[in-house]
């Protein structure tokens, strides 16, 4: 009987292995596609001075996005099918790179949409040649304000919207004036009095925050500022500084990007002046990516820091194996702009399956005005538009084709080297993930 | 071998070679006036050349002041990014000086008002660094004009406000033309022709006594001027002259013709280590070297951020495919790199030295002017001769 089992066993596991491959040629042959394809554009930084990690990201997730769609059959069009061929061109960060990497995709790979972009002076300078040559676009990651519709108007004089009442650029990250008032309205929450930030001297740091500080002093705080020069390795004579005061503050609050900020972080940690029980520390979003995080910050436990994007707690079945997939490519937790650039390539190829065209321009742009889609980052949609052209009195005029619904979250570490994902999302209130709006240091939620 | 000492031979007796290398730039001249109007070419090829006859701009001048004055700078980029900024600023803010009675506003000044003014701008702060540096040499000299260079970079990045920060600053355009492929026709000329003035001005001047005496300081700065060079008085003329050149390129090429925003980065000590390797590679002593150096190494930077790769021998890839495409992204620059250590190494005089010397008959010279010494082999079997 032993014996028959065991046969029997290894011609069912011959079988199935002869079957294997057969199944996997009828998974990748079950779908007819035309012979001309649909070209999608990725504008990614991938060398120097361009954020070349960045770059790769979104790249990986254009590609990946590719697959997914190949994967199942295509775009379909009049009954045909046609795959996604991805075109990436390398920005450098830089606007003379972009616009020419914008004009080859245009001109010589003939690319029937475009998205990608991470710095807001690629996005400035291209977002206009996108427009006048009707490129559906749907950027993934500039923050600047006018890169959008409102931003075409003020590039060159023309009305925000061409002379065929279409405009083509559409945007899934969040405007810089989307992200700053959480941080704010979470320590107001919280009801600090005495609010210490350290800001780089950059565009991003400065602006952020006078921003932050007028928030502050409108609620009845004290602000101090100190600049600091990116780049700068030692912060002791700063942190000194706040040592020193008569006055332990509530709050230090951490405008500096990228490893600048884990530097700053754990000499603040070291020298004990925050995380403390009287004092919040909030450090800058690159806290996120957990692995650099705790490699850099061994003692920032406890420190608190923003979020842009859907939170770990909230994602899809279609986030966490898009998370278990760039895992195991790049060891690390997806970043919100290789998901925000994931969702972008599927918003392009349903708004070309809904126009029943992959070049009509007005056709797609009012598909993706129509957009309604359950994507990585959550439902998609664009409240402004041609389809709805009247904004109301005060909303900004970036709000024209641009993803009304980034999540911006307050999260804070309770466990040493914690990943990220089970870090506790502290603010908003609707989004708690462990029922407080901060976990003081020494406790557990 | 022997089919090419036939050709220079026959080149030596009948036109000559220098003749013939006038003729091949006449043909290199007639052969980029042709360019956009071959219907086969689309924008993309056009502004790629733009963009290397501004790089060609940029190392050829850098080559009058390092290879030629040897004046080791690196804030090449920091004046053409003053060039470009000041014209920016002036054109978007106006200026206005109030004990000098002036007042320009926006409205007064056109886009190419804009580009003079900064142009003299980058002119005047040529000067103040010329004369700040007459004092400092070789390594000095680097090291002050990084530090000037990361300086006015910072300035541009921290001033937000009026720069735009990383953002960028947006010039006005010099060109109103509506039709994309008329506008990218003009401006392709418009940077051919700038390239053309500039390398003709800064030839005018290595070949000038200006340029001997530049020869000279780079030699030997005290002996230089022991024979009655005035060394302060050309150190800061070369160094006007060419932050006047870079700034009038840069303000040119960013006000729409090559890009329509200049943003800090682009002044970074990276774009200017690219500037001095373009230099290298054609040859920092000639400045056609130089500018040919820099456009072919733009040209082939581009050309390599896709390469399709045939496979031979009926192979093909996992989708039946017989080439792939090698997305080179950083390795060009690596590759670039190797190319930079091979010419350091093999050929200090540039890649393009030996093709321009021998163009030029200067080796012919050489062989004439140069005393032949004799090997060790060659002397002990003299010293045998002579013994016996």
């Amino acid at each position: 009987m032993k014996r028959i089992t065991i046969v029997i066993s290894i011609a069912a596991l011959l079988a199935l292995t002869a079957m294997l491959p057969l199944g996997i040629v009828q998974a990748d042959g079950h779908c007819e596609f035309a012979d001309d394809s649909i070209k999608i554009g990725g504008l990614v930084p991938l060398s120097a001075p361009g954020a070349v990690a960045g770059g790769i990201a979104m790249s990986w997730a254009i590609n990946r996005a590719a697959d997914d769609i190949n994967a199942d059959c295509g775009i379909e069009i009049d009954g045909a099918n046609y795959a996604i061929e991805v075109v990436i061109g390398d920005s450098e960060g830089s606007p003379e790179r972009g616009q020419a990497v914008v004009e080859r995709f245009i001109l010589e790979d003939e690319v029937d949409a475009v998205t990608g972009v991470y710095h807001s002076a690629v996005g400035l300078a291209t977002m206009g040649m996108l427009d006048e040559n009707s490129v559906p676009t749907v950027f993934s990651e500039p923050w600047n304000d006018n890169v959008s519709a409102n931003g075409i108007m003020e590039y060159d004089g023309r009305p925000p919207r061409n002379a065929d009442g279409v405009d083509h650029v559409f945007r899934v990250s969040p405007a810089s004036s989307m992200v700053g008032g959480v941080v704010v309205d979470w320590l107001n929450d919280l009801g600090v009095d005495n609010v210490v930030i350290i800001a780089e001297n950059t565009d991003y740091g400065q602006p952020a925050a006078a921003d932050e500080k007028a928030r502050f002093e409108a609620a009845g705080a004290t602000v101090t500022q100190i600049n600091v020069e990116l780049g700068t390795e030692d912060f002791v004579p700063i942190l000194s500084r706040i040592q020193a005061a008569a006055d332990t503050p509530d709050v230090v609050r951490v405008l500096v990007t990228g490893e600048t900020s884990f530097n700053l972080t754990q000499q603040m940690a070291e020298l004990g002046i925050a995380p403390t029980e009287d004092t919040i520390c909030v450090t800058n979003q690159v806290a996120f990516q957990s692995e650099q995080y705790w490699l850099n910050v061994p003692d920032g436990n406890y420190c608190a820091f923003n979020r842009v994007g859907i939170i770990p707690s909230l994602f899809s079945d279609l986030a966490v194996e898009l998370n278990a997939s760039y895992f195991e490519e790049f060891e690390d937790i997806v970043p919100s702009y290789a998901m925000a650039t994931y969702d972008a390539v599927w918003i392009i190829a349903k708004g070309m399956e809904q126009a029943g065209s992959k070049s009509d321009g007005a056709a797609i742009v009012a598909a993706i005005e129509a957009t309604d889609l359950d994507l990585s980052q959550g439902r998609y949609y664009f409240e402004y538009g041609n389809h709805n052209p009247d904004l109301p009195e005060g909303t900004p005029a970036f709000m024209w084709h641009q993803w009304p619904d980034p999540v911006v979250t307050m999260m804070q570490y309770f466990e040493q080297g914690q990943s990220s994902l089970d870090a506790a999302v502290i603010f908003p209130q609707v989004y708690q993930t462990h029922g407080t709006g901060y976990i003081v240091p020494g406790t557990s939620p | 071998m022997a089919l090419f000492k036939r050709f220079e031979s026959a080149i030596d007796n009948g036109i000559g070679r220098r003749k013939l290398g006038y003729m091949l730039i006449a043909l290199v001249i007639v052969f980029f006036l042709w360019f956009p109007n071959d219907a086969s070419q689309s924008n993309y090829a056009k502004t790629v050349f733009i963009s290397g006859f501004f790089y060609a701009i940029m190392s050829s001048s850098w080559a009058l002041l390092a290879g030629i004055a040897g004046q080791f700078s690196f804030g090449h980029m920091a004046f053409m990014g003053i060039g470009a900024y000041a014209a920016g600023l002036i054109a978007r803010d106006g200026v206005s000086f109030a004990l000098l009675g002036i007042s320009v506003t926006p409205e007064s000044i056109s886009a190419f008002g804009s580009i003079v003014v900064g142009t003299v701008f980058a002119g005047l702060v040529g000067l103040i660094i010329g004369w700040l540096l007459l004092r400092l040499r070789a390594a000095y000299l680097a090291l002050f004009t990084i530090a000037f260079s990361e300086l006015f970079r910072i300035m541009m990045l921290t001033e937000y406000d009026y720069t735009g920060g990383s953002n960028g600053l947006s010039l006005r355009p010099l060109l109103e033309i509506a039709d994309v492929n008329a506008a990218r026709q003009v401006e392709y000329y418009l940077m051919f022709a700038l390239l053309i003035v500039c390398l003709l001005a800064l030839y005018w001047v290595a070949n000038s006594p200006i340029g001997l005496f530049l020869r000279a300081m780079r030699e030997d700065e005290d002996a230089a001027s022991a024979l009655g060079v005035n060394v302060v008085r050309y150190k800061i003329l070369v160094f006007v002259f060419t932050s006047m050149i870079v700034g009038f390129a840069g303000a040119v090429f960013y006000s729409d013709v090559g890009s329509e925003r200049i943003i800090p980065e682009q002044l970074e000590i990276l774009q200017m280590s690219l500037i001095i390797a373009y230099a290298v590679i054609g040859g920092m002593e000639s400045l056609i070297g130089a500018a040919a150096g820099a456009f072919i190494s733009r040209y082939l930077l581009e050309a390599m951020r896709q390469v399709v790769i045939t496979l031979p021998f009926g192979l093909t890839t996992a989708d039946g495919s017989d080439a792939f495409v090698w997305d080179t992204g950083f390795w060009r620059f690596a590759l670039f790199g190797v190319v930079m250590v091979f010419t350091l190494r093999y050929m200090r005089n540039g890649l393009l030295y030996p093709i321009i010397t021998w163009f030029s008959g200067r080796d012919i010279a050489m062989k004439e002017t140069v005393s032949i010494r004799e090997s060790d082999d060659e002397f002990a079997a003299r010293k045998e001769r002579d013994d016996e």
